[in-house]
């Protein structure tokens, strides 16, 4: 059992959806982005293209962040997920520094969208997040305990995200990726990404 | 991290999912709201309804930050300085809701007695169900003046006009599920925005992985353009031209176009006159077509569509008369490719591709079968909406660009360009909600059913105007830029206005921001001896008010028909019917309340409770036991659950809807693909403008008022906008803004999840300008510029070069740039195009009232970057 996602390029259009269910899912503070979006562009007028790339924590099936962590706080479940525990997280961002897609954070302070103070919906969520601490995706582990799918697949509104189980050859992920020619991002540096994309 | 740890350990009394619905745009799509312990923790989109199939888009989701702003309204305000203007504190004073009502009963009564026309109405579009309550009490009150601030006159003064007379709906589509080929002017359908929003992202997506080849003609390659099979740049404000030169091709070069189609659904056949009227039948006075059997002119009802004469050319009792088609055909003669590349830019040989590609795509004379009804299949469909329709030319754009699906029948079949939801055979357990386009005396459809002011065809009488608006002398035109344009006053003495605004009622619009430069809009609002803002927010345009009403906001309020009607927002296309509500979530805080309750309260103080229950009634077409009687006070729930009980039996009445949310049943083939099973046309040849020309230049020209005939010619054609000849050297980009998918109007800007986001974006609070073009003017991207107009209006902001974006074009994302302290998010954030936007006869379309929407302007590097 191996949680994998697969996102779907030609159907993505960029619409944050995924970046802001996230952050309503799990009441990140500000500046931080569990899932996000980039946007990039190529070629020249006319012939040029906007590309639309979601990104998230790639949950490695050999992460480097894992390696260096000193104290263990970072962990890779039996099914797959990297995950962090905050209690024995020491804050000493090691594996930021491994990470090489910039999908981890740092947890510095407590914060809050507005400068009066936090919302009753940030007291329930956002105060959760422990300071001090490194933090990141988990593919909603939470979600999925309950049968639920990450916030960002339940919720894309151009169903562009699947998630399911690499290591199962019929699933439906591990059948887009074989059918579509699915790549997962810098495959050079042989972390083994569980997140896929399809070509736009 | 979870809804689980929520609701741990807590001793938790409260753990609901509550469907409701979205009002971030107007879209309104439905929600669940999950409310722990009397927090609203999370925002899905529920699976059980056709809106939003448990989808949303970032705005949905992020709707909890909006409504828990700290800075949302509260308590009513009053203003204790008696100046208004753009530097004036109002100076509040807090005050209690029974004084503030008394103050504005005490107002509006003496306004109502002395004229009740002096009120204007005026309303957001964001929140689709504030139709019904705001129109009620315009209509109760007896003012025929309800405003949207800049909605229809930025979005849709063309566009809604244009899809009401030609597809009997609020808007167009493509029937995603089976077109084949699309092509969209100006239009983001399915890619952020729009009508059916959220939904329309899920079929796009599949309609693209299914391989529908899209071309997207725009000036910028963002949104729909990003993710089409190919962009055509073009120069901005020119769609017409190029649909024209499209139609050349087809007609003329090409020879192909549906003629069974032309002939049984259109005016095409009719013969005109060589007074561009219609020749019409001596006894039954009915337009006439040329019998090709009968060798003779006789009434298109008596006629087989088959024998009608398309072309050629007949004497009919002495009087030359030519089919409309041939008209059409003789007009088209100009408009060759080459034509069109020199307007639009678009080189010739792409515009025949095009044409020759869309008309292969059409697949004439062609059938399908859909859930076991044979249907006409025409895969293709033209597109238009906000881009190509927000200029001058409105009307004729959009016109040229349905023409389009006019010639090859693609028109409301399936795989062609579909109305939002044109005709209903009804809901199945009452037959309530049941309409159907219908033709008037000449043939001609009427839409079956509308939303607010007159429907489209058939047109008014113009008259001199009673309205500040102008709109019943302007008959084409919905919202109007002379409630707020500099020579309102001089046009309101040319026309005899017997009276002239005193007193505003907004609700929600920030019309300082909405509609064009804040000086003009200030200037006018201003002069209001009394403003009433019902609003969630202080906004620049609140603070120009006497009085301010805290409102309730979505997650707070109820509605017994949040996307109704099926028109509007609906997802077009097979699937299902579906009625959702809005219903409270979260109590008011502090003193707000809904504005609804408030204008059943304000009648009352009025007395025209009676009145404004006729008025309900009316607009919900309240039958039978469920309508309101007499002056009796009906709660706001109450009228909700007669409306929901008259059109879905009296089981399911408000606490049924309460519980399930939503109400939904299939979609029958007739009803989506209805075209062929209404026995209706529509014009190809609009011979009604040349009497309305004609009544309107008789009421005018007396009074010094000159139209211009060319708008009002029964065929369209390329008119320029002001800033196609504008000749001021330096004066080299034409800027246009466009709707950003993280952003509704001026709404969503206070939203700090949205903010954050759009300040991360390339585009949302920047300037776009040609890279290449932009470095021979000596930009660097992220330079800080002025943008001028040629009337020396300027805006500042930062410049992000790019290769998206025609060499000659501006855009600007949004309607962003808030310089109000009452949303301190928004403030500052991002670029306030319309400040850009003259308003006055000469930029207002002089047959539809659309605002001229791109400004030829001049570029300028900022000080601060000298240094």
């Amino acid at each position: 059992m191996r949680w994998g996602m697969v996102i779907d390029l030609k159907r993505c259009i960029a619409c944050y959806g995924c970046q802001l269910s996230c952050k309503a899912e799990n009441g990140t503070p500000p500046g931080v982005f569990f899932a996000r979006l980039l946007k990039h562009e190529e070629g020249q007028f006319p012939t040029v293209r906007q590309l639309f790339l979601p990104v998230l924590c790639n949950h490695c099936e050999e992460p480097p962040c894992v390696e260096v962590c000193p104290t263990g706080a970072s962990f890779k479940t039996e099914d797959g997920i990297v995950d962090i525990d905050p209690d024995m997280c020491v804050g000493c961002r090691s594996c930021m520094m491994a990470c090489p897609y910039g999908n981890r954070y740092f947890n510095d302070k407590p914060q809050h969208y507005f400068p009066d103070g936090p919302t009753p919906y940030e007291e329930r969520r956002t105060a959760r997040h422990q300071t001090d601490v490194v933090m990141k995706c988990n593919f909603c582990r939470d979600r999925l305990a309950v049968g639920k799918e990450p916030a960002c697949v339940a919720n894309c509104p151009a169903v562009a995200r699947y998630f399911g189980d690499l290591d199962d050859p019929n699933s439906e992920v591990s059948r887009l990726i074989k059918d579509r020619g699915g790549f997962p991002l810098h495959p050079e540096l042989g972390t083994k990404p569980s997140v896929y994309y399809l070509p736009a | 991290m979870t809804d689980l740890s929520d609701v741990s350990s807590r001793g938790v009394r409260d753990d609901k999912w509550i469907p409701t619905s979205c009002a971030l745009c107007y879209g309104s799509c439905s929600i669940l709201a999950h409310r722990v312990d009397d927090v609203v923790v999370k925002i899905e989109g529920n699976p059980d309804s056709a809106i939003g199939k448990g989808r949303l888009c970032g705005k949905g989701v992020s709707g909890i930050m909006t409504h828990y702003d700290p800075n949302r309204l509260t308590v009513p305000l009053r203003r204790t300085n008696p100046k208004k203007g753009l530097d004036e504190d109002p100076r509040w004073e807090e005050i209690g809701w029974e004084e503030a009502l008394d103050e504005i009963a005490a107002q509006l009564r003496r306004i109502r007695e002395d004229d009740p026309r002096k009120l204007i109405v005026q309303r957001t579009t964001t929140v689709t169900a504030s139709r019904v309550p705001m129109l009620t009490f315009t209509a109760a009150f007896g003012t025929p003046n309800l405003s949207m601030a800049g909605g229809g006159l930025h979005c849709g003064n063309g566009a809604h006009l244009l899809s009401g007379l030609m597809h009997a709906s609020w808007s167009i589509v493509p029937d995603f599920e089976h077109c084949n080929y699309a092509i969209y002017f100006g239009a983001s359908k399915g890619h952020g925005a729009g009508h059916a929003s959220g939904s329309n992202m899920k079929l796009a997506a599949d309609a693209r992985a299914r391989g529908m080849k899209m071309v997207v003609v725009d000036p910028m390659c963002n949104f729909a353009a990003a993710k089409a099979t190919e962009w055509v740049p073009l120069r901005v404000g020119t769609d017409g031209a190029l649909a024209l030169a499209m139609c050349h091709v087809m007609v003329r070069e090409l020879g192909v176009y549906d003629a069974p189609y032309l002939q049984a659904k259109t005016n095409a056949p009719y013969l005109i006159g060589p007074d561009k009227r219609y020749v019409r039948d001596a006894a039954t006075g009915k337009p006439t077509v040329w019998d090709l059997k009968a060798g003779a002119a006789r009434p298109f009802g008596d006629v087989d569509a088959a024998d009608m004469a398309l072309d050629g050319e007949y004497d009919v009792g002495g009087v030359c008369a030519r089919p409309a088609f041939a008209l059409l055909r003789e007009h088209l003669a100009k408009h060759t490719p080459e034509w069109g590349e020199k307007i639009t830019t678009v080189p010739a040989a792409n515009i025949r591709r095009l044409a020759r590609e869309f008309v292969q795509e059409a697949r004439i004379g062609s059938t399908i079968v859909v859930d076991g009804v044979t249907l006409p299949y025409r895969p293709v469909a033209a597109i238009a909406f906000r881009g190509s329709q927000g200029h001058m030319n409105s009307v004729y754009n959009f016109f040229a660009i349905d023409l389009l699906n006019q010639l090859v029948g693609a028109a409301d079949v399936v795989g062609a360009c579909l109305g939002f939801n044109p005709a209903s055979n009804g809901y199945p357990g009452t037959g309530r909600l049941a309409y159907m386009p219908y033709p008037d005396d000449d043939g001609l459809m009427i839409a079956g059913t509308w939303m607010g002011y007159h429907k489209p065809y058939p047109v008014a009488e113009p008259r001199l105007p009673q309205k500040p608006g102008l709109q019943d002398f302007f008959v084409m035109g919905l919202n109007s830029p002379y409630l707020d344009s500099d020579d309102r006053e001089a046009l309101w003495d040319k026309f005899e206005l017997p009276y002239r605004p005193e007193a505003m009622l907004n609700f929600g619009a920030n019309l300082l921001m909405s509609i064009g430069n804040r000086e003009s809009v200030a200037r006018g609002l201003a002069e209001y001896k009394f403003m009433v803002s019902i609003d969630l927010f202080e906004t620049e345009t609140t603070r120009f008010a006497d009085i301010v009403l805290p409102d309730c906001g979505h997650l707070q309020t109820l509605d017994s028909r949040s996307n109704y009607p099926f028109i509007f927002s609906l997802p077009g296309g097979m699937g299902e019917w579906c009625w959702p509500i809005r219903q409270p979530v979260l109590p008011p805080e502090g003193q707000q309340r809904r504005f609804q309750d408030v204008l059943l309260e304000l009648s009352d103080r009025l007395g025209i409770r009676a009145d404004m229950n006729a008025a309900y009634n009316a607009a919900m077409n309240l039958e039978g036991p469920y309508r309101l009687q007499g002056d009796h006070r009906y709660s706001y729930e109450e009228i909700c659950d007669a409306e929901l009980k008259c059109n879905f039996g009296p089981e399911r009445g408000l606490e049924w809807f309460k519980e399930h949310g939503v109400l939904k049943w299939p979609k029958k083939p007739e009803e989506v693909y209805w075209r062929p099973f209404a026995d209706v046309r529509v014009p190809i040849y609009w011979e009604f403008l040349v009497p309305v020309f004609e009544k309107m230049d008789a009421i005018g020209a007396p009074r010094g008022i000159k139209l211009p005939p060319e708008y009002y010619e029964p065929l369209p054609d390329f008119l320029p906008c002001l800033s196609h000849c504008c000749q001021k050297p330096g004066f080299d980009f034409y800027a246009f803004y466009y709707r950003d998918v993280l952003h509704t109007n001026s709404f969503t800007l206070e939203n700090p999840w949205l903010d954050e986001a759009a300040q991360l974006d390339p585009f949302s609070y920047t300037i776009a300008i040609n890279a290449t073009t932009g470095r021979k003017n000596g930009l660097t991207d992220g330079a800080r510029i002025w943008v001028e107009n040629e009337k020396g209006r300027k805006v500042a902001g930062r410049v992000h070069l790019t290769e998206a974006i025609h060499p000659e074009g501006l855009g600007v994302a949004a309607c962003a740039g808030h310089w109000g302290d009452g949303m301190p998010i928004a403030k500052g954030k991002g670029v306030f195009f319309n400040e850009l936007l003259e308003l006055d006869w000469d930029h207002s379309s002089p047959i539809n009232l659309n605002l001229d929407l791109c400004a030829k302007v001049r570029v300028t590097l900022a000080e601060e970057n000298a240094k």
